[in-house]
């Protein structure tokens, strides 16, 4: 439903749909040496949602703790509704929502009586409050422990509180730091559908995840970040399209060959390793069988292959180097996550 | 509108000066409900809180009473229930620096900070929570008080000693809520209570005139917070002249809230 605006007099019209609710301009944070966001611009507009990806430390956190007032920027402009989030925090702070890392409800208070509460400290009317909470509940299903305490609700439910808090003043900006981080498969459905909801409702999401899935599955748009930098931005169409290669999967019959095959492929030439599965970027369709004989030549005996077109997995690896590295510390999360 | 039409929620726009007093105040009482709340659900920390002073009361009666009573011509519980109000007091302020750490170190409060509410009003509320809680441990040891013995000259003068006392609770309310502002950290907060606890409650005339204290610590003991509103309440409470000590304990009290709440909110919002 996007519509042509006349725009006549810019200061009485109403702002068109397709205005973004949230700017990011080159915003900065150090803290030391460590710099923590380097410079991030984006922007986020009514009804849809942006994925923040990256891995852990890339900057994702920091982030949303500057927008949403938290934390001073070191630099950098940032807007939420129109108010500028350094000079006139108060009212930013009156325009969004935020469901951070760690639930942050009232483990001592019902379900009812923490929406109840931060309806009050959004200062809304008492009848309006009522209707808010009445209409969460209903809406995303909490009915059954609408009256528990929040202590004694399981992580997928205290979780769906702690995002159903961020809305209960309808902000037009919500910001959810890692929302579905230790829940469950089905807990993590639930949730996504949640969040689509608040989308359709017309807010303008901004979500942080390390999960690739899940940016795939809800983000209008992604920006991957790295190291506090924004590799890669568009939706996950345009990232998959920036990866013309594809993708060759190798499965080593034992791990004892398993090393062998990556020195046969030659450095960056392996993208990621995972169990006894290596996955080459190759161009064209010789590359690939080139490939394969070179393991073979260095004597390891391959049980499986396979030729596919680039994941958005394949994108993240590509753009922010991090390969999974046959030392299993490094950088196994989003994969081992994703099958879990 | 009528009424069949669900409320909406209003537009986001700049409060006048009334709005934005009238928020603030919402804001506290919010807080200071959800405290209050808090604390009625924690029945062995509200226990604990308010027979404290009752505690306080049967020790010192029956281990100090004999030795000061004999020697000083004083009626000893008419010299210890002042004090021990005001040492419930002081202890009962103990748990808004606790209660605010965990609040402080959980992740409660990056909701808070990211809600239109008043900056001040975590901490404030608690500290209201808190004072009104100290009231039913202060309400406790007047009973008992009486029942040994205790009697007060006038009902306005006891009124006036009870708001002190109150008072006095709610400005120490503020002074652990400062520290717990800074610290964050429970354990190191309750660890740092203890390094002015024992000085206030110990090198006082709470429990003992300080005519006895060595003479460079008298000074310290007759002019600190607990000593001053201790002789005020005593003053009141048996209908000797008290205007000095009344005037000494609002001027603690006063200053004691406002540089601490300064202090205090300002740690609050600090990352």
């Amino acid at each position: 439903m996007s519509t042509t605006v006349n725009i006549v007099s810019p200061s009485t019209t109403p702002v068109p749909a397709s205005t973004p609710i949230i700017e990011v301009r080159n915003i900065q944070k150090s803290f030391g040496d460590v710099v923590a966001v380097d410079g991030l611009s984006f922007s986020v507009e009514r009804g849809t949602i942006l994925g923040l990806l990256g891995p852990n430390g890339a900057g994702k956190t920091t982030t949303i703790r500057m927008l949403t007032t938290l934390l001073p920027m070191d630099a950098g402009v940032a807007t939420v509704d129109g108010f500028d989030v350094t000079r006139e925090s108060d009212m930013v702070r009156r325009s969004i929502g935020l469901a951070g890392q760690f639930a942050a409800v009232d483990e001592k208070l019902t379900t009812r009586q923490n929406l109840d509460l931060f309806g009050r400290l959004y200062h809304l009317p008492r009848p309006l409050r009522k209707e808010r909470v009445k209409t969460l509940v209903e809406r995303f299903e909490m009915d059954e422990y609408a009256d528990r305490l929040a202590g004694a609700l399981s992580g997928g439910q205290r979780r769906r509180l702690d995002v159903v808090a961020a809305l209960i003043a309808d902000p037009p900006a919500v910001f959810l730091d890692e929302p579905t981080t230790g829940l469950d498969l089905r807990g993590r459905l639930a949730l996504w559908e949640q969040i689509r909801a608040i989308r359709d409702d017309g807010a303008a999401v901004v979500l942080t995840t390390q999960y690739l899935e899940e940016a795939d599955r809800l983000a209008d748009r992604i920006v991957v970040i790295d190291r506090g930098r924004a590799v890669a931005q568009g939706t996950t169409a345009e990232l998959k399209a920036r990866l013309e290669r594809d993708v060759l999967e190798v499965a080593v019959a034992s791990e004892d060959e398993r090393d062998a095959a990556v020195a046969a492929l030659g450095p960056g030439g392996v993208t990621a390793i995972d169990d006894r599965t290596l996955h080459v970027t190759v161009g064209a369709a010789d590359e690939s069988l080139a490939a394969l004989r070179r393991v073979q030549e260095a004597g390891v005996r391959i049980a499986d292959f396979q030729l596919r077109r680039p994941t958005l997995d394949d994108v993240f690896i590509e753009l922010t180097g991090q390969k999974v590295v046959p030392d299993e510390a490094v950088g196994t999360t989003p994969r081992e996550e994703l099958r879990a | 509108m009528t009424t069949t039409t669900a409320p909406q929620v209003p537009a986001i726009e700049r409060p006048a000066l009334g709005a934005r007093v009238r928020e603030t105040f919402g804001d506290v009482v919010a807080v200071t409900r959800r405290d209050l709340i808090r604390t009625a659900r924690m029945p062995e920390m509200l226990t604990f809180a308010v027979i404290m002073g009752v505690f306080f009361l049967l020790i010192f009666n029956y281990v100090y009473g004999g030795a000061i009573g004999a020697g000083s011509g004083v009626d000893y519980i008419q010299f210890l229930v002042p004090g021990v109000l005001v040492i419930t007091a002081l202890t009962g302020s103990q748990q808004t620096g606790m209660g605010l750490a965990v609040d402080l170190s959980g992740g409660v409060v990056d909701r808070f900070k990211s809600l239109p509410m008043s900056q001040g009003a975590v901490i404030a509320g608690r500290t209201v929570a808190d004072t009104v809680r100290n009231v039913a441990g202060l309400i406790l040891v007047i009973a008992l008080g009486i029942v040994l013995g205790f009697d007060v000259a006038s009902a306005a003068g006891a009124v006036v000693a009870l708001l002190l006392v109150v008072g006095l609770g709610f400005a120490f309310s503020w002074v652990n809520g400062a520290i717990a502002a800074k610290v964050r950290n429970p354990e190191m907060v309750s660890m740092l209570s203890m390094f002015w606890l024992f000085p206030l409650m110990l090198a006082s005339s709470a429990f003992v005139p300080t005519e006895q204290m060595p003479d460079w610590l008298r000074p310290f003991a007759d002019m600190q917070p607990v000593s001053v509103v201790s002789d005020a309440v005593r003053a009141l409470s048996t209908g000797n002249p008290a205007n000095g000590a009344v005037l000494g304990s609002v001027a603690w009290i006063a200053g004691l809230t406002a540089a601490s709440a300064i202090f205090a909110v300002r740690a609050y919002r600090r990352p």
